[in-house]
């Protein structure tokens, strides 16, 4: 060849390498922030069908309903990311809850006057905290798989919760309590989302900024190799169980505020939309990969499709088959993502 | 990737056309407690039924509450964002419903109780049965038919639901005649058949040959126990059995001699409410179009209270009754 013909043909490959680089980016784009794409395709569409979707009363709803679950969501990824799971968070948020209900309740027998809202926070984070740290346990010690182990929980969880009200609900909050749920900032900004966001700044901070973080991935992506270069891997195990437990807490506490009242039955199934959550958002079953961002999205599109649907008086019916549809079309598309990588 | 999306959006559209509206109509939302059970269904299809709907000067939207209070409180407060005309409200529980109510009553919208009591007085009225009445009834037909002696148990509702605090009021205060009649158990099986037959077979094992009566606060857990005790092979017939509902398998078990039951008026209960709501919502220029009403007074202005009457299910109308019931099923 010339050198002018290796020149141009230089210049050829380099205008089609421009283009593929192109497509390359558009690839690289959709792969890093897919889910918040989705995201914003579901609010369009919904903007577009329903006039009150964009409400901004509608909005804070939405931010205000999410937020239980998303702060299950958050301890939820933790557990994941090491490769575990928590099905109990639903029993462990109904026990916490109750809990701090019979602190702050008169009609708690035994208690003539609501104690400090302060002690009933520790006390219901203090349950949780040992709920949770036994889940740790099992998995970490003593090699119960975490399906297992948690499942466990789940029924001797709600079976404590049933025990420690006599299967009543607890009524009759006292009124300080209630601002947890029902209070807001500024005037309009609801509590239960500031809280949300400060427990997602902590997460954030934590997985991300600390050495536990980086750890908690290692544990996920390879245990083994993980232990033999040095790492604790019990502790992080158990760690990531009891933040888990004390996120469901937080939960119970915002809930019980909100329906002003101890509920025995709360958070069946709890478990099921804060994984789903946590699914979408792309971290992956098996662990070591995923993070905080997609679980905030994932609980995000949740909690937009349920009220999106109930925006446009679609029945509780289809909006199941929907949820359903959409966690299974979410890892069928992180699939396709990582097969094109 | 591309197809996925555009099934996505095509999917989401058609469901949001489906559902978009051009006329003006009264929107009322139905905040029910949960569906699993027929007879949330019954009061359901019934306010569907409701002649103001059929015309389309009403729509209805039903918002199943899948037996949580905060999945109720999120509903109400979607309700509110849309601006809802008015709610009926069949809550789970008769606390933190009150929440519920209060979320709509500081935006003006009337809720009107049905059914199932809140404890809450922003409710603008409330239509629905004397449960204390109807625990009563049927703890004191059990009662008659073992002879004033023996041992019953007593399945419950949901602990905390007001259905199940006035009717085991009315079981135990009827039962507190009977000196000589005992409670063996008293548990709860959440209007569940499933549950109500599982804890009858533990209580037929725990307690052979000993157990005489069955009191069901409702008729789906009675069919739960009748069909614990025929797969324990034993004589569903000398079994004493009550329920309170008038589901449909519930009349049929009656006309076979297999329990007593109590019809509750869930047409009467669900139409009235909605006729409650409108005149809440248009005023008293409105006519009522719920048979019920040809019984009971719609008076000059709303009460805060409306009673529904309990219609005993027996052999000499039990033929009646599940051949209307089969005219509002009917699709």
């Amino acid at each position: 060849m010339s050198e002018r013909e290796r020149v141009s043909a230089k210049a050829e490959m380099s205008s089609r390498d421009q283009g593929k680089d192109g497509e390359a980016r558009l690839k690289g784009i959709i792969s890093e922030y897919g889910i918040v794409l989705v995201f914003f395709l579901f609010c369009a569409v919904l903007a577009f069908a329903s006039p009150y979707f964009l409400k901004p009363k509608n909005l804070i709803n939405v931010l205000r309903q999410v937020s239980i679950n998303g702060l299950l969501s958050i301890g939820m990824t933790f557990v994941i990311l090491t490769g575990g799971i928590d099905l109990s968070v639903g029993s462990i948020l109904a026990f916490s809850s109750v809990v701090a209900a019979s602190f702050v309740s008169t009609a708690f027998p035994g208690r003539t006057e609501a104690a400090p809202i302060g002690i009933a926070i520790l006390a219901s984070m203090g349950v949780a905290a040992v709920l949770g740290g036994v889940n740790g346990i099992l998995v970490s010690r003593m090699k119960v798989p975490a399906f297992v182990a948690t499942l466990g929980m789940l029924s001797m969880g709600r079976g404590f919760t049933f025990i420690y009200t006599d299967g009543m609900p607890i009524p009759k909050i006292d009124p300080s309590f209630l601002v947890i749920g029902q209070g807001t900032i500024f005037g309009f900004v609801p509590l239960p989302v500031v809280i949300f966001i400060i427990a997602f700044g902590v997460a954030w901070v934590v997985l991300y900024k600390t050495r536990f973080g980086r750890y908690v991935y290692a544990v996920g992506g390879n245990e083994k190799s993980a232990k033999v270069s040095g790492i604790n891997t019990k502790l992080i195990i158990f760690f990531v169980y009891v933040i888990s437990g004390v996120l469901a807490a937080i939960g119970g506490l915002i809930l019980t505020a909100r329906t002003t009242a101890g509920l025995p039955q709360a958070g069946q199934s709890y478990e099921l939309d804060a994984i789903a959550a946590v699914v979408i958002g792309g971290t992956s079953l098996s662990g070591g990969q995923g993070d905080l961002r997609g679980t905030l999205f994932g609980a995000l599109i949740i909690g937009v499709i349920g009220n999106g649907l109930d925006l446009l008086g679609v029945s509780s019916y289809y909006q199941q088959v929907i949820k359903g549809a959409i966690i299974v079309g979410a890892v069928l598309l992180d699939s396709f993502r990582k097969r094109n990588d | 990737m591309k197809r996925l999306v555009t099934v996505l959006v095509v999917l989401s559209l058609i469901v949001g056309g489906a559902f978009a509206q051009a006329k003006k109509q009264y929107k009322i939302g139905a905040a029910v407690y949960g569906l699993k059970a027929e007879y949330m269904r019954l009061w359901t299809t019934a306010l569907e039924r409701h002649p103001d709907v059929q015309s389309g000067l009403v729509k209805i939207t039903v918002f199943d509450g899948q037996y949580d209070a905060s999945v109720q409180q999120a509903q109400f407060e979607n309700m509110v964002v849309q601006g809802y005309d008015a709610i009926l409200f069949v809550p789970i529980d008769i606390n933190a419903g009150a929440q519920a109510v209060a979320t709509a009553a500081n935006a003006h919208i009337p809720v009107i109780g049905s059914n199932t009591r809140v404890k809450s007085d922003q409710l603008t009225s409330y239509i629905g049965s004397n449960d204390v009445l109807s625990g009563n009834m049927e703890a004191e037909a059990v009662a008659k038919a073992i002879g004033g002696k023996g041992n019953v148990v007593i399945l419950e509702g949901p602990i905390g639901q007001s259905a199940q605090i006035e009717r085991r009021q009315g079981n135990l205060e009827a039962l507190k005649k009977y000196p000589k009649i005992k409670v063996l158990e008293m548990k709860t099986a959440n209007w569940s058949r499933a549950e109500a037959l599982t804890l009858m077979e533990d209580w037929l094992n725990a307690y052979p040959g000993k157990i005489n009566g069955v009191i069901g606060q409702n008729d789906e857990m009675a069919l739960g126990a009748i069909q614990a005790i025929k797969q324990a092979g034993l004589n569903v017939k000398k079994f004493p059995i009550a329920g309170i509902d008038g589901v449909t398998d519930a009349m049929i078990a009656v006309k076979n001699n297999e329990m007593v039951s109590i019809l509750q008026d869930a047409t009467g209960q669900a139409q009235g409410a909605l006729d409650l709501a409108l005149r809440a919502v248009i005023g008293e220029s409105y006519k009522p179009k719920a048979a019920f009403w040809k019984d009971v007074d719609w008076g000059k202005t709303m009460q805060k209270q409306y009673s529904v009457p309990w219609v005993p299910i027996t052999q000499n109308n039990v033929d009646n009754l599940l051949s209307e019931r089969q005219a509002l099923t009917n699709r």
